[in-house]
């Protein structure tokens, strides 16, 4: 699966990656991850706010910090 | 050898008393509603005013508002801006929103209040408001081509998530308790009850603490009272428990977070309570202060119950990045302006800065753009300036160069939008920081303000009717 986490390299955006990866570890997803920084390559996403995280292309959330059972959600749906 | 412990007395004293008498009621209850704007208040609330459909009269209201409200730190600053800028309401919105976020925010509002003065901070919201729509207005008419060019194929985002009414409740809560801990109003400040305690130690140890700090209220020191040595031991105790009970509360509530945010309480009230050292021991005079800043840290709690424990976790974890990424740069931005004080001779100041001139705004200005200050720390600076003899004018003028514009700031902005812009931004931002405190020194001054609102409203009004007339234009030629 494919994780990019978006964020200009803010502690929350550090957050959201560490928390992405312990629900990926935790429920088994095989998954790579991208931290992308570049403020062009965040806008492509049409983001407006970081952190954000994109899962297999899509945004699902821009500009707040998810629960965990909420990245377990979208990890396992699509897992 | 003596100039050296001059120094470095003059740097702790400007510390310990900034500690004292300043930090503790604006700042703790400043960062916890930072903590919970950043965490609580899902940023598409605001910014989805700022889609590149927006009408022009919600954009540039709703760029200010996102300034305020969402961008304590420039890591939210940089993003926002690229992402208003090239996928959202275009350029003018995005430069109010880059123009107003630094000086406007809730951090640096609170902290200019209770350091300069209200006026202060009152003339910076207004002054930074009515000039940053308008160089954004400004930078919208002179570039609206390329702006036509490329808002053509930018696509629109979509924002759904509203604010619900338990998070306005709760930030209204926490804004009081900033305002009531702040404000200086009759009310809060009369005295209900006194309490005389015997103590014989007390006087002795103030004493000794006036020896080490000595009040002097030519140079504007206000030496260390018992109680702000009390309230330093406080902020040191927080800060030792907060490392793991905040700095660790988003894997889960500890029992340090309950010490850490009891503590913080406890200090809060504390610090509401007026307490003096009489002859023979303390006297503490509890004033409606006191007793609205204990109901208001009361009533905060069963708000807080009704959010989701996560949501909490967010906002204390939140909080206390905010002081570890802000207060160290504050602490030594403090003891620095102390030791520098030392050094700059009042007649220096007075000299170049003294009066309303031309010439003091503009110098105010340069040495805004070419000191480059953390967050918040023009705040102390200003302090100094002020308490040097520096007029009020060339102060605001300084307040708002400062944190608009510094190298990063700049080298940021260009690679967003390009050198000339970019650099077209910077001469506005001298111009109308050099305007501003022109304006606010006349006032100051005694110019009736009727005179100074009308002209910054014919001012703005121009900028508006360019505006419209600029859209009429394009409007057929778009459709």
């Amino acid at each position: 699966m494919d994780i990019k986490i978006l964020g200009t390299g803010c502690p929350k955006c550090q957050r959201l990656e560490q928390l992405t990866r312990e629900v990926a570890t935790e429920i088994g997803v095989d998954a790579q991850f991208e931290h992308v920084r570049d403020i062009a390559k965040i806008m492509e996403y049409s983001v407006l706010s970081t952190p954000a995280l994109v899962i297999e292309g899509e945004v699902k959330v821009a500009g707040r910090m998810p629960t965990k059972e909420e990245i377990g959600h979208w990890l396992g749906k699509l897992g | 050898m003596e100039l050296l412990y001059a120094t470095l007395q003059s740097g702790l004293a400007s510390l310990a008393s900034y500690l004292a008498a300043h930090v503790l009621l604006c700042l703790v209850p400043a960062f916890f509603v930072a903590g919970a704007l950043s965490a609580l208040l899902p940023q598409q609330s605001v910014i989805r005013f700022l889609g590149p459909d927006a009408p022009k009269w919600v954009a540039y209201p709703a760029a200010a508002g996102a300034g305020s409200l969402l961008a304590v730190c420039s890591c939210t600053v940089q993003p926002l801006f690229a992402g208003i800028y090239s996928k959202g309401a275009g350029l003018g919105p995005g430069i109010t929103f880059l123009f107003f976020a630094p000086a406007a925010n809730i951090l640096a509002l609170s902290y200019t209040g209770v350091a300069l003065g209200a006026d202060f901070a009152i003339a910076r919201v207004v002054l930074s408001l009515c000039f940053g729509i308008g160089i954004g207005m400004i930078m919208a008419l002179l570039f609206h081509r390329d702006d036509a060019a490329r808002l053509a194929n930018a696509e629109a985002f979509a924002g759904e998530e509203g604010i619900n009414r338990r998070t306005v409740i709760f930030l209204i809560a926490l804004i009081a308790l900033l305002i009531g801990g702040t404000l200086k109003l009759d009310f809060l400040t009369t005295r209900l009850v006194t309490l005389d305690f015997t103590l014989p130690a007390a006087p002795a140890a103030q004493a000794v603490l006036d020896r080490l700090v000595p009040v002097n209220t030519i140079k504007g020191d206000e030496g260390l009272s018992l109680q702000g040595v009390m309230l330093i031991t406080l902020l040191a105790l927080i800060g030792a428990t907060a490392l793991h009970g905040l700095g660790k509360v988003d894997e889960g509530f500890n029992r340090l977070t309950k010490v850490t945010l009891g503590l913080i309480a406890a200090t809060l009230v504390f610090a509401a309570i007026g307490m003096q050292v009489t002859g023979n021991g303390l006297r503490f005079s509890i004033s409606g202060r006191a007793l609205a800043v204990a109901a208001l840290l009361a009533l905060l709690v069963p708000l807080a119950r009704r959010f989701d424990a996560w949501d909490i976790q967010q906002w204390l974890w939140e909080t206390w990045r905010f002081v570890c990424q802000i207060f160290p740069l504050l602490i030594v931005g403090v003891f620095l302006v102390g030791v520098i004080r030392v050094f700059i001779r009042p007649e220096w100041i007075q000299a170049i800065a003294g009066s309303n001139t031309l010439l003091g705004n503009l110098s105010g200005v340069v040495f805004g753009i070419f000191m480059y200050f953390p967050t918040l720390v023009e705040v102390p600076i200003a302090k100094m300036f002020l308490s040097l003899g520096m007029h009020p004018g060339p102060l605001i003028a300084y307040l708002m160069a400062d944190p608009e514009l510094s190298l990063q700031s700049i080298l940021i902005t260009s690679a967003i939008i390009g050198k000339l812009k970019a650099w077209t931004y910077v001469g506005f931002v001298a111009l109308f920081s050099t305007a501003s405190g022109l304006a606010y020194g006349a006032c100051v001054d005694g110019e009736p303000i009727v005179m100074i609102a009308l002209a910054i409203t014919a001012f703005v009004g121009i900028l508006i009717g360019a505006m419209y007339y600029v859209g009429r234009r394009q409007a057929p030629a778009a459709a």
